[in-house]
């Protein structure tokens, strides 16, 4: 094999390509593989559209994507995010993209209750590992972890939650983003403080207000094993994926843009 | 040499995926619009990504309509219609942008079009001035050097339209500077 193809193999072994043009490009490649990723930001900005796509991309190319829905039916979510033009439902149906409620996993393992202990963080992590083993999952998006931690009540626990199953995950080979909600105008990149040092990577999407027009952006805050721009971007939604670019400073004058 | 039959010369030999100021007299306007579509739609068979910031799509649809032009093959991104509270009609054919001053969005829908559309492309900017009124110069050079670079490695014409009577020496240079050439058209007057 020619050394160029073999390094960009060897490349492509490395980084788990998101699919998402501009987001690889950021990311000099795409994700570190096995790594661990927070995308953050408030309602609206598009976090669950990046992710479901970030799965698509990688069911089309054979890499199995698991869904964990947290916060509504994954069946209603089918019908709510973008119509992608590249969308194929037999992807969904040879199970190279699966989707699950949380609420079925609990109920399985006979969790519903309204505080999690050590015991049963255990009991959640070892069963989300065995469908990603069982599935031979590559990829995986949590929506949300925000909604998942409400239940754990306390930062150790909520701590020893995202290390574990990023370690399970990770050992696994599978790359993940864990979908974190925070407020709008919030200045840390998570709901509890602890969920963003435990990451290996940070995306944070927000809405910018630019003399009264609303932008949607993305900036990569963090990311373990890659160089990558922080720059911010401006993004959209559309029917052949998110699209992005770099966001205009006018000068870089402050409130002059 | 007719004013159209001068601009169709100047375009006709013009390299890949050049990008072009085209600065012209306001009384032209209809007759530059007829030998750019012309030159680039009927005989290079391209798509045109029509950008918008002076006239909402539907006028220059009317128009191409008039003028025989196959509206299959122009994209509209408009960014006008919607500013003028009321005037944007959900057409197939056109992609709004809120506002001019979305400078970002209007990449990004001309993002969208060169990836949904096969084939070779001219993105059509009209105008310069006219986005001029709603943004300043600093962010104006910002955007259409990313812009115009973006295209051009997507192989992509680039045509700016610069009316002669609303342009200023800023406009000017800014165009210099991101154009490959630019094309001073001159019959009226």
């Amino acid at each position: 094999m020619p050394e160029a193809a073999a390094k960009t193999d060897a490349a492509d072994e490395d980084r788990c390509i998101t699919g998402i043009d501009g987001l690889d490009r950021i990311l000099n490649g795409g994700i570190p593989r096995g790594n661990t990723v927070l995308i953050t930001g408030s309602c609206g900005t598009g976090k669950t559209t990046l992710s479901f796509e970030f799965l698509l991309h990688g069911a089309m190319n054979n890499e199995n994507g698991l869904f964990i829905s947290v916060t509504e039916n994954w069946k209603k979510l089918l019908k709510n995010v973008i119509p992608y033009s590249f969308f194929d439902e037999s992807l969904v149906k040879s199970k190279k993209l699966i989707l699950i409620d949380l609420s079925s996993i609990y109920q399985k393992l006979g969790l519903e209750k309204e505080e999690f202990s050590m015991e049963d963080i255990d009991i959640i992590v070892k069963a989300v590992g065995d469908i990603v083993r069982e599935w031979k999952i590559k990829r995986l998006v949590i929506d949300s972890i925000t909604s998942i931690c409400f239940q754990l009540k306390t930062k150790e626990k909520i701590r020893d939650f995202i290390l574990s199953m990023g370690k399970n995950l990770s050992d696994a080979g599978c790359t993940s983003i864990l979908v974190s909600e925070i407020s709008p105008g919030e200045q840390s990149y998570s709901m509890y403080g602890v969920e963003e040092a435990i990451a290996d990577g940070i995306v944070l999407m927000a809405n910018l207000e630019r003399r009264g027009d609303l932008l949607r952006t993305l900036q990569v805050v963090k990311m373990r094993g890659t160089m990558h721009s922080r720059a911010k971007y401006v993004l959209d939604l559309t029917p052949v994926g998110v699209l992005l670019v770099p966001l205009l400073k006018g000068g870089s004058v402050a409130g002059g843009v | 040499m007719s004013l159209t039959g001068e601009i169709a010369a100047s375009l006709r030999d013009l390299p890949e995926a050049s990008a072009i100021a085209l600065v012209i007299k306001i009384d032209d306007y209809l007759d530059t619009m007829r030998a750019v579509l012309d030159a680039f739609i009927v005989e290079k068979e391209l798509t045109a990504v029509y950008i918008t910031s002076t006239i909402p799509s539907q006028s220059i649809t009317n128009v191409l309509n008039i003028l025989e032009i196959d509206l299959n093959r122009v994209k509209f991104v408009d960014c006008i219609s919607h500013i003028m509270m009321g005037a944007a009609v959900q057409a197939e054919h056109t992609h709004f942008v809120e506002s001019p001053t979305m400078l970002e969005n209007i990449m990004l829908k001309v993002e969208f079009l060169m990836r949904s559309i096969p084939g070779k492309k001219l993105v059509l900017l009209d105008s310069i001035n006219s986005l001029a009124i709603h943004n300043n110069t600093k962010i104006l050079s910002e955007f259409l050097h990313i812009m115009v670079n973006n295209l051009r490695a997507k192989e992509a014409y680039t045509l700016i339209l610069s009316v002669e009577e609303q342009s200023s020496d800023e406009i000017t240079n800014m165009l210099g500077l991101v154009c490959d050439e630019m094309l001073v058209i001159s019959e009226s007057g």
